[in-house]
């Protein structure tokens, strides 16, 4: 017999050789040196890897070492957490959201819902046309989250595909335009013009150098260019980004513009919204629903139907307004033409300077540059706190039950909180930018706005993690759903007291943000992670 | 094989009582069972995953799957055996779903070397190395290498439970084992290597 192989003597001393085989080898054994020494230098090898594999017993770590935790929530607490998340969410709803739209509404983003205001009032997705109400895009909602929560569980180990299809599938649903959406496309070469007399029946998107509108549009212009100068009509809504824009025709629709500068000449019927650096309204300009600016230079000398909502540094008002001005600027000037029929209210750095001509429906109402601090003797402020421990609460039950996976990779990322707090930095100022930079491109707006919705979203859960977090730490790591929804509860509870702190909440509540946000980006990061390095 | 590492002192019938206790609902028997199980598991863990992190967040996460699926053990088998067995299945599912670039090497029968290894090597690099340097190279192999020697020789787990960790046949299971002895003396020798080279350049 030859000598022994090592896989022979391998399953020899693990015994995993046929009886046969087994007796061969002992015999063999007996007679070779060679392999003896062989068969003893494998032998002494398993003892070394299971006495080595047995030594240096570490230390449990204090979060494993305690009892875990039991859940003794009474279930009467529990139906009083939920309702209480039920009526923060609902004085969310009541307080925050509604107003907020009726406002929006009363600005001029009729559409119904509260995306397709957000999405230009369906400048871009004609496919939020179909969702009429809020309700059906909730169902929409909730049918997406149910798919990525049975792709988590049916399909576990393809969960990042399934999510990636899922909301590939949903974006694609939702940017897919209706056929009612049908668009003129064109690119500039490198100029465009719609000369005086042309008329274009359908929605016009122009990207050009220079662009020159003289005839009419039948839908909405959407034009990307250095210099815009709309001279015909426009019977829907313009959105215009550009360095240089004038509207000197008619838009029965809304004007919404991001410009360098924006020169209001013409008439609009609807609404006006823009952030320009300098903005101009002639005094032949008239707009017949309300105005939003967000400028540095802005001089009114135009009619204006509706509300003023400013956020502007220089702001001249030489012509009429026939509603309310809600302005917060560093210079206010009301010229000897200017007349404003409704109430004024003004924050800003100097006092105003009005002119003895200018007429006032009432006297302007100043109000402080900061804001008054809480009232801490009213119940209200109290109140209103455990309503919004409510809704975060709801809204991380809800995170813990969809994905608690991932609930619970972002909580542990929150253990680190160097890397957590650098990339939460990072990400609160580069997302916004980056999604900006994106709208700016027309394929790429559908994905910036998703992307400013989910960093609002992203922002919101961030005191759910370290919420999550607290709570582990002060009461010790709990095993089970119940446990970690207890821990999550006292730790949001805890967060909202400490925001409480004159003047060290807001520090706190910017820290639980950027904390909250960064562990987010380590657990995302984490799961988007090809390979990893084992330990040295 | 049942009497697995360092589970705490407890006889069959009391841990018998325990865990029916804990099918019951019993939150003082759940904190009994894991006060004596969770040292060991996690012990396991850390053998069995590359990084502490790793191994604390499995500890964790094989404890809520184990009182999920408490109802499923059959108690006329050994409770440490199927604690391991979901400790080790937990991790393996862990390490698949990270696919790491080293797993995608296919462990091929026929590339294994069959040749009669040098006894006095072997001898040698077990005088030279230190259990720490062992369990640091351990952690260096890849994956499935690792938790072939760990499940072999930590848990004490038989052919036929390796296999079924790891989803190969049962007669893979001896080539599986001596290719991981195989990486393991390469990175031990990698190792001495390295210090002997750092000691002569100082």
């Amino acid at each position: 017999m030859s000598h022994l192989d090592e896989m022979t003597g391998l399953l020899y001393l693990e015994g995993e050789l046929d009886v046969n085989r087994e007796r061969e080898v002992s015999t063999h054994r007996s007679v070779c040196a060679p392999c003896r020494r062989m068969l003893q230098a494998l032998e002494r090898e398993s003892i070394w890897l299971r006495e080595s594999l047995a030594a240096q017993e570490e230390a449990i770590p204090q979060r494993l070492a305690r009892v875990p935790g039991r859940s003794t929530t009474a279930p009467w607490a529990w139906i009083a957490a939920l309702g209480m998340g039920a009526g923060g969410a609902y004085t969310l709803w009541s307080g925050l959201v509604e107003p907020w739209l009726a406002q929006a509404s009363e600005a001029g983003f009729t559409q119904g819902n509260l995306l397709t205001m957000l999405l230009f009032s369906g400048a871009f997705w004609k496919g939020w046309g179909r969702m009429q109400t809020l309700t059906q895009f909730l169902s929409a909602a909730t049918l997406g989250v149910f798919l990525l929560w049975l792709a988590g569980r049916r399909w576990r180990r393809f969960s990042v595909a399934g999510a990636v299809l899922t909301a590939g599938l949903g974006f694609s649903m939702l940017t897919l335009p209706s056929s009612a959406s049908a668009a003129e496309v064109v690119h500039g070469d490198p100029n465009y013009t719609l000369p005086a007399g042309d008329e274009v029946k359908t929605d016009l998107i122009v990207a050009a150098q220079h662009a020159r509108i003289d005839g009419d549009v039948d839908g909405d212009l959407i034009v990307w260019s250095r210099s815009i100068t709309v001279n015909g009509r426009v019977k829907g809504d313009i959105l215009a980004l550009g360095q240089e824009l004038r509207v000197n025709g008619q838009v029965d629709g809304n004007v919404r513009a991001f410009a360098q500068s924006f020169t209001l000449n013409g008439s609009v019927v609807k609404n006006v919204m823009t952030w320009a650096h300098e903005f101009d309204m002639d005094e032949k300009a008239r707009v017949g629903g309300t105005m939003t600016l967000g400028s540095a230079n802005v001089q009114l000398d135009g009619h204006l139907n509706g509300d003023l909502l400013a956020f502007v540094e220089d702001l001249d008002i030489n012509g009429s307004l026939s509603h309310d001005a809600t302005i917060r600027a560093q210079r206010l000037r009301f010229g000897p033409n200017a007349t404003v029929a409704g109430h004024t209210q003004y924050r800003g750095g100097r006092q105003p300077e009005k002119a003895p001509d200018a007429q006032l429906g009432s006297p302007i109402e100043i109000l402080a540059g900061h804001r008054p601090m809480p009232s801490y003797a009213s119940p209200r402020l109290y109140w209103h706190q455990i309503l919004a421990w409510g809704a975060s609460f709801l809204f991380g039950v809800v995170l813990l039950l969809v994905a608690p996976a991932f609930f619970a990779d972002t909580e542990n990322a929150s253990k680190r909180f160097g890397p957590a707090i650098g990339l939460g930095v990072l990400f609160l100022f580069a997302i916004p930018v980056a999604a900006v930079l994106a709208c700016f491109t027309i394929v790429g707006l559908g994905v910036g706005i998703t992307t400013l919705l989910s960093y609002i979203v992203a922002l919101y859960s961030a005191q759910v993690f370290i919420g999550a977090w607290l709570g582990e730490k002060l009461m010790g790591p709990g095993i089970g759903t119940g446990a970690i929804i207890g821990r999550l509860a006292i730790g949001l509870a805890i967060l909202r007291l400490l925001r409480l702190i004159p003047f060290a909440g807001h520090l706190i509540s910017l820290l639980v943000v950027i904390w909250g946000l960064g562990a987010l980006v380590l657990a995302i990061e984490r799961r988007m992670r090809p390979q990893w390095a084992p330990a040295v | 094989m049942d009497e697995r590492k360092a589970t705490g002192a407890m006889n069959d019938a009391e841990l018998n009582e325990v865990i029916s206790h804990v099918r019951a609902g019993d939150p003082d028997a759940w904190g009994e069972l894991y006060r004596r199980y969770a040292p060991a598991i996690f012990r396991f863990c850390r053998r069995a995953l590359p990084t502490r992190e790793d191994a604390e967040d499995a500890t964790t996460e094989i404890f809520m799957k184990t009182r999920q699926k408490l109802g499923t053990f059959d108690s006329s088998r050994p409770f440490t055996a199927w604690m391991y067995k979901v400790a080790s299945n937990h991790c393996w599912d862990l390490l698949r779903r990270r696919r790491t670039r080293q797993n995608l090497e296919t462990p091929d029968v026929e590339e294994l070397a069959l040749e009669h290894p040098d006894p006095s090597q072997l001898e040698r690099l077990q005088a030279e190395r230190s259990s720490e340097e062992l369990r640091a190279a351990l952690a260096k192999l890849p994956d499935r290498a690792r938790m072939a020697l760990v499940l072999r020789y930590y848990a004490d787990m038989s052919y036929d439970e390796v296999a079924d960790t790891l989803g190969v046949r049962r007669a893979f299971v001896g080539v599986l084992l001596l290719r991981a002895r195989h990486q393991l003396r390469e990175v031990l020798r990698g190792t001495s290597v390295e210090a002997e080279s750092a000691g002569g350049n100082s």
